[in-house]
């Protein structure tokens, strides 16, 4: 009888597990930053270094999980809850690691946003990695296209919720200390509205993108199914959020809790509409 | 300018507009057939009153090549669509083996009101198909091939299927997970001329236990059909959907008579006598019109790439992402840095 291993597994474990160091040592460097009885001052440097080499180790390894998986099964991560999570913990990661590396004023966000994407990490030890089948309407360069457009706009938006979690958390005592050394909350929050605005490019794209595969995949550009009607709301959702702060003078902490509502909307767009409702994306399979 | 055309032309107004585009959104959900139009139309027009007014007295916006690129390539894109709304064509169609498209067999069909397409230009000629499964029933590749006139007469095989439609004289046709197998059958009548045709029966193999169909000859009382089919179909395995190789057996129930007919069987019934005469199959279609899908997605495209210019200036302008926190100094640098920025803070980068 022939044994269907695996071979993904071993990967991913080892990629949460490198996150979740990262996200230890992320919180452990701004605990000590901010702790009041410090004996020794702890290398800044040092600890930002673990943490980026510990989200590019997850990275990699889940590279690795991601590249056995489609061998063995012998299709892309784009079918079932299980890829679509393996996946969307490699391209958090990945795009994270970059923004970390490229842009030091958001390093401390990372106690913010290591642990959403440990949420995905948790979550996705609990689903069953089944076997999917790819469905005919997926041989389609348009997907990769949307899929790909659609994890660039997730990841900025964690990026952006990141620094968005920062400006919240600074309202607590306990909590505000951990993140002196970075920025004023109308600096983070103009960077948040930058990765934001990226997010918003990449979120049009893939909707472009999305359009046109569904045009060849069902013969209708659009239709308003759960996805679809998901995904423009919250479109809708984030330029509503960009052009309110062009009018309004909005209070940095509902400018922050904008981001995040809209991060928690692209969330539930991504893991919600597709799972709970069986007409997401009509003629998926 | 008035008051009301200064409201009108302000980000305000685009925030009423977008929250009513939401509404509608959330209405059409699911249901956009069912959903009144209009939900999507007002916002959609109040929208695009507003991108159109913005666009000529805003100078944040005419002024600014990136972001006035933006709002010409959203105006267009709403109007495109309207446009598409008001043009389009959709329909289905089941064609057999070795038939022809015709417009007189479309059924579903839905049309904008200014709809311009010829379906009459339409021609070709349905030839075999094949459709592999997985284990389990997955519906895998359809492969169907058709034969298309070309622009000199001659007829060209082509194969199409899934996300590979037809494009001929701007229509899209597209194959679609409704096929099936049909008998072929003659009945010639006591009295005047044979006729032949195809009845279709349910798709397969969705329907592969309901294989039935009634059809009344001319003349005569309705006949009930049930085809048995052996296709190879195995749930738990993969195999090819391939009618060419299909066998099957016609039943046909003649009041309380049940009789088995093989390919070339004829049977003698009140009325004239029916021969089964081989067995065809048919494949089910998607008719889909809209001549502003080109122009929607350069559109849109436009668009996005105008925003992306916009901002990509206004970040170089002051690259913050860059800053650096390592130090103290470099931390009250960076802070003297934003507010040093405020006549790009003032926009708030957006």
């Amino acid at each position: 009888m022939e044994q269907n291993i695996m071979t993904e597994l071993p990967w991913l474990y080892a990629g949460l597990s490198a996150y979740t160091l990262a996200m230890l040592a992320a919180f452990y460097g701004v605990i000590r930053t901010a702790s009041p009885v410090v004996t020794q001052p702890l290398n800044k440097r040092f600890n930002e270094q673990l943490v980026l080499l510990l989200v590019v180790t997850g990275v990699l390894l889940l590279t690795m999980a991601l590249t056995s998986r489609w061998i063995r099964i012998g299709h892309g991560p784009f079918v079932n809850l299980f890829e679509l999570l393996i996946s969307q913990l490699f391209s958090l990661g990945l795009v994270f690691s970059l923004v970390y590396w490229r842009v030091p004023m958001m390093r401390h966000s990372a106690v913010v946003a290591l642990p959403i994407i440990m949420i995905m990490g948790l979550w996705v030890l609990t689903v069953t990695p089944t076997d999917s089948v790819f469905p005919p309407t997926y041989h389609n360069n348009w997907l990769w296209a949307h899929v790909g457009l659609g994890k660039f706009f997730l990841s900025f938006s964690l990026v952006g919720s990141g620094l968005a979690g920062v400006i919240l958390l600074r309202g607590w005592a306990s909590t505000a200390r951990w993140f002196r050394s970075m920025p004023n909350n109308e600096a983070l929050d103009q960077l948040a509205w930058r990765f934001m605005l990226i997010a918003f490019i990449f979120d049009t794209l893939m909707l472009i993108a999305g359009a046109v595969w569904a045009q060849d995949a069902w013969g209708r550009f659009w239709q308003w199914d759960a996805l679809e009607t998901s995904a423009f709301l919250n479109w809708l959702a984030l330029g509503a959020a960009l052009h309110a702060r062009l009018t309004y003078k909005v209070p940095l902490r509902i400018a922050a809790l904008l981001i995040i509502g809209i991060f928690i909307f692209a969330f539930f767009t991504y893991f919600g509409a597709p799972f709970y409702s069986e007409a997401a994306h009509k003629g998926v399979i | 300018m008035s008051g009301v055309l200064t409201f009108a032309s302000s980000t305000r107004f685009t925030l009423v507009g977008m929250a009513l585009l939401a509404v509608g959104a959330a209405l059409s959900y699911e249901n956009p057939a069912g959903t009144p139009v209009w939900v999507l139309v007002v916002p959609m027009m109040l929208l695009a009153v507003n991108l159109l007014l913005a666009i000529i007295n805003n100078p944040a916006i005419n002024r600014r090549g990136g972001l006035l690129l933006f709002h010409i390539g959203l105006l267009g894109v709403i109007t495109l669509a309207a446009v598409g709304r008001l043009t389009h064509m959709q329909a289905h169609i089941e064609l057999v083996s070795g038939n022809g498209f015709s417009s007189a067999e479309l059924f579903d069909v839905t049309q904008g009101p200014l709809h311009t397409g010829d379906v009459e230009k339409i021609q070709f000629v349905q030839g075999s198909w094949t459709v592999d499964y997985r284990a389990g029933m997955k519906r895998g590749l359809t492969l169907d091939t058709i034969s298309v006139a070309d622009e000199n007469g001659v007829w060209q095989e082509q194969v199409i299927g899934d996300d590979r439609p037809l494009l001929i004289h701007g229509f899209r046709i597209y194959t679609t997970s409704n096929k099936g197998f049909a008998p072929v059958l003659t009945w010639q009548p006591e009295r005047g001329e044979a006729i032949t045709g195809a009845i279709n029966m349910p798709s397969y193999p969705i329907n592969s236990f309901r294989q039935t169909n009634t059809w009344t000859p001319p003349g005569s009382e309705a006949i009930k059909f049930w085809l048995n089919l052996d296709t190879g179909l195995n749930e738990n395995a993969a195999w090819l959907l391939e009618p060419a190789r299909a066998k099957a057996q016609l039943v046909v129930n003649d009041g309380d008579q049940r009789v088995e007919l093989n390919l070339g069987d004829t049977l003698a019934l009140s009325g004239g006598v029916l021969r089964f005469d081989s067995l065809a199959s048919w494949m089910g279609y998607k008719v889909f019109y809209d001549p502003t899908l080109y122009w929607l997605f350069v559109s849109s495209v436009l668009s996005v790439l105008g925003m992306a210019f916009h901002y990509w200036k206004k970040f170089s302008v002051n690259p913050l992402l860059m800053d650096s926190i390592d130090t103290g100094k470099n931390a009250s640098e960076n802070n003297s840095r934003v507010n040093s920025t405020s006549e790009y803070s003032s926009e708030k980068w957006v």
